[in-house]
């Protein structure tokens, strides 16, 4: 039971043009050629709309969409660093993103500290800039993260030479709320009993909205939404599936899933809905920067923070939303956080109902192979268990 | 799995019942050092001590690496260091797989670091006695960051997530104090004691006096021939781990100087002759100390630094202002700057410093493979040495799981970077 699109979606084939070309997409090397600034970033917690603001183009940093060998990113970062982290150096240490003018992460996890570190040593960007993020959600932790976001903010002004005001931030907000709340709707449909679009089509459309202007994606994202509405396409599967873990952004591996039957009806991805999820509150134009910091911090947790019930109750909650059968946690091999959570996640879900199916991963992986098996085994079971 | 107290009780007692064998061997031995002997005792005192605490109505806390622990010993409460708990049980008592194989029935997949799998599975089939508080950070790594949850369910205690910032800003220092407040109010709500504010400043004083003493310790190890034994920098790792602050480690680190000043008048080394002067990066297998040992006596081998672990950052600590201090010394620890921290050109000079300044022939990186962001500078440190014309041997390895290294292998290794050494 395939779950491809039975009707041909145009703009769908527009966010896979600008996947495909990535880092090297028209959109950025035309901007580039008219002189506009280009910064990657790394991590959920790096805020793009001060980027955005300062009127530069903000790109995310991500690393080969298939499973590569990864020759540099191994003898540079060592083989015990996850997948993502060295995919993504070896990109930088072959000149792929050398047309950034800086990178920004934040002090999320060893890999991305590490990465950033030896990008800084041996890529040298012109700007480099690492934020500090604290683990908690305190009134303590929110001060210093703001303080992180307002240097951020200062030495961006400093090395463009400008300054970016606050009707700009406002500005910047507007632009990157509209995206949320298109990517809301987006998987709001994925909440019908048979949903509009497929999870590997979703990825298509996620892995877009941090690789090209974000004013065109959303003139893309609403000709998409309006494409759907009409098209007739419905998808019915064996079992709706949610994903959880690492970073993940290659469709593929969702696509091997959907193949066998099952529906990825959502997800619980940095690069997904953790990227999205939640707005920036803003009381008119008032203290853009404070909303900002408030909505990074507190935004769908990465299994860095703590407590780790903050994320879990979330992902119980996306389950019962989109009424999920069961869970694929699919983690990077050393990728050292989500693996300490899985127990306790597992023993949540199972409570509720919800079984696991647990897979290592490398970044890439296209899911082929003995992941298949594994995924159809647990498809059998989830459909065994509904009879 | 169940375990019954009794049982509880016998595995914390084969470890203490080691240590103290090992003092008494050691006061026999008329080569041995004094201090070696005062520091196995220290071991046996303080595993005496997390046993008899609950019995006697004390109050255990459990807590990860480089935990602040000056704080619990200012509460009266009793320590418990997890990762050295489960490294010393590796190396005396030889339980490595039952703790692994426990830690992998809880879900931990190998990639999570060994010593933490090992803490877990401990805890989870009794083999250590159950805190009453569980304390954890993330100084120095996610392993330490997210090992805490699963234990406290594992423990049905409450517990304390000390959040250490990335950088060390004015700003993040502030907050570092903060978190430090925070925990002593979680500790005295949960243990029923109050902050001695008087004692803490007395064992900030003493801290301050330790890594005087560290520091001169290693001034000493710049003699040629160096007088330190070959592995036992391990010793200064646990005393402070074990001991911040406390009387036993200036007893001890006094006598050490001592004795390593003395030998250095003396003009004798540890190894004799000394013919490979080298750096230690990150710790070798446990189970191999006793063989690493013997094969640095026999090529005369040994390791002079270890900047990792053993070169404390510049600072001093102020009795005046006790909190102040203790978050001050957690920006001082060495694991800091090259583990944690930004690797910045401070940490990166301060590799090539330690091999100069130590006058290094070469330098040997233990690749543990469950420290991944310590593995992520092999290659760096590599390269920056190499400028000074100091080669690096790298040898993948496991610091608590005996499967991964045989002596053999290791043997032949080292041999090769011995002739290697020997030819330059």
């Amino acid at each position: 039971m395939s779950q491809k699109s039975n009707v041909q979606l145009h703009m769908l084939d527009r966010f896979r043009e600008v996947n495909n070309t990535f880092p090297n997409t028209a959109q950025i090397l035309e901007l580039k050629r008219q002189g506009k600034k280009v910064f990657g970033w790394l991590c959920t917690y790096v805020p793009e709309e001060i980027i955005h603001a300062a009127g530069a183009l903000p790109v995310r940093i991500t690393g080969y969409s298939q499973e590569m060998e990864l020759e540099d990113g191994n003898a540079y970062l060592y083989i015990n660093n996850c997948s993502f982290s060295r995919s993504c150096l070896q990109m930088g240490l072959r000149g792929e993103y050398d047309y950034l003018d800086g990178v920004v992460g934040g002090s999320t996890c060893d890999g991305a500290r590490r990465l950033f570190d030896l990008w800084h040593y041996y890529i040298k960007a012109p700007f480099h800039h690492v934020l500090t993020v604290p683990r908690k959600y305190t009134q303590r932790a929110h001060d210093l993260y703001y303080s992180q976001v307002m240097e951020f903010k200062q030495r961006l002004e400093e090395f463009l030479g400008l300054q970016i005001t606050d009707e700009a931030l406002c500005q910047s907000i507007r632009v990157y709320n509209e995206s949320r709340a298109l990517l809301k709707s987006l998987y709001d449909l994925r909440k019908l009993s048979n949903p509009l679009i497929t999870g590997a089509e979703t990825m298509e459309v996620l892995n877009a909205s941090f690789r090209m202007p974000k004013e065109l994606f959303n003139e893309y994202l609403r000709k998409l939404l309006n494409e759907l509405s009409t098209s007739g396409n419905t998808h019915k599967s064996r079992a709706r599936l949610m994903l959880v873990g690492s970073v993940m952004n290659n469709p593929e591996f969702v696509e091997s899933i959907e193949e066998l039957g099952g529906l990825v009806v959502t997800d619980e991805l940095c690069s997904s809905t953790r990227y999205w999820s939640d707005p920036v509150v803003l009381d008119g134009c008032k203290d853009p920067l404070q909303a900002i910091s408030r909505r990074y911090l507190n935004n769908f947790p990465c299994a860095r923070m703590f407590p780790s019930d903050e994320r879990f109750n979330r992902i119980l909650e996306l389950a019962r939303d989109f009424r999920v059968d069961g869970v694929i946690s699919q983690i990077i091999r050393y990728c050292v956080p989500y693996a300490h959570d899985l127990p306790l996640l597992t023993d949540r879900l199972k409570a509720q109902g919800i079984p696991t199916l647990a897979l290592d991963v490398e970044y890439g992986t296209s899911g082929s192979g003995q992941i298949r098996t594994r995924v159809q085994a647990f498809l059998e079971m989830l459909e065994a268990k509904r009879k | 799995m169940i375990i019954s107290s009794e049982q509880k009780k016998n595995n914390i007692n084969s470890l203490i019942r080691t240590c103290r064998l090992l003092a008494r061997m050691s006061r026999v031995n008329p080569e041995a050092r004094k201090s070696e002997t005062m520091y196995y005792q220290m071991l046996a005192d303080y595993y005496t001590r997390v046993l008899n605490a609950q019995e006697e109505g004390g109050f255990v806390a459990a807590h990860t690496v480089f935990f602040p622990t000056e704080i619990l010993y200012a509460m009266d409460i009793v320590p418990m260091h997890t990762e050295t708990t489960t490294w010393l049980t590796a190396l005396f008592l030889r339980q490595q797989a039952e703790l692994l194989s426990a830690g992998a029935e809880l879900g931990l997949v190998s990639e999570i670091c060994s010593p933490h799998r090992g803490v877990a599975g401990a805890f989870s089939i009794g083999a250590l006695p159950r805190p009453d508080v569980m304390l954890w950070s993330n100084l120095v790594c996610d392993n330490t960051a997210k090992s805490g949850e699963l234990l406290m369910e594992i423990n049905h205690c409450p517990g304390f997530f000390l959040d250490h910032p990335f950088q060390g800003s004015e700003g993040e220092v502030k907050y570092f104090i903060g978190e430090l407040e925070d925990m002593i109010h979680f500790l005295e709500e949960k243990s029923g004691r109050r902050m001695d504010w008087d004692k803490l400043a007395e064992i900030v004083a003493q801290m301050d006096r330790q890594i005087e003493l560290f520091r001169e310790i290693c001034e000493l190890r710049k003699a040629v021939p160096s007088p330190f034994p070959p592995m036992s920098f391990l010793e200064l790792l646990s005393v402070d781990y074990l001991y911040p602050g406390q009387p036993e480690a200036i007893d001890y680190l006094e006598l050490l100087h001592q004795e390593l000043a003395d030998m250095v008048r003396e003009g004798k080394g540890a190894v004799s002759p000394e013919r490979f002067r080298l750096m230690t990066l990150f710790i070798p297998p446990m189970h191999l100390m006793g063989f690493l040992g013997k094969i640095s006596q026999e090529y005369g081998a040994v390791s002079v630094v270890e900047p990792l672990f053993t070169r404390w950052s510049e600072g001093r600590l102020d009795p005046a202002k006790p909190l102040e201090s203790v978050a001050k010394k957690a920006f001082l620890i060495p694991e800091r700057r090259s583990m944690y921290g930004p690797l910045d050109e401070h940490a990166l000079k301060d590799i090539v410093d330690s091999a100069e300044q130590y006058k290094v022939d070469g330098a040997v990186y233990w690749a543990f493979m469950g420290c991944r962001h310590t593995c992520a500078t092999v290659k760096l440190f590599k390269d920056i040495l190499s400028e000074i014309d100091v080669p690096v041997l790298t040898l993948d390895c496991d610091i608590v799981d005996p499967t991964i290294n045989s002596e053999e292998e290791i043997r032949e290794k080292l041999e090769q970077f011995f002739e290697l050494l020997e030819d330059r």
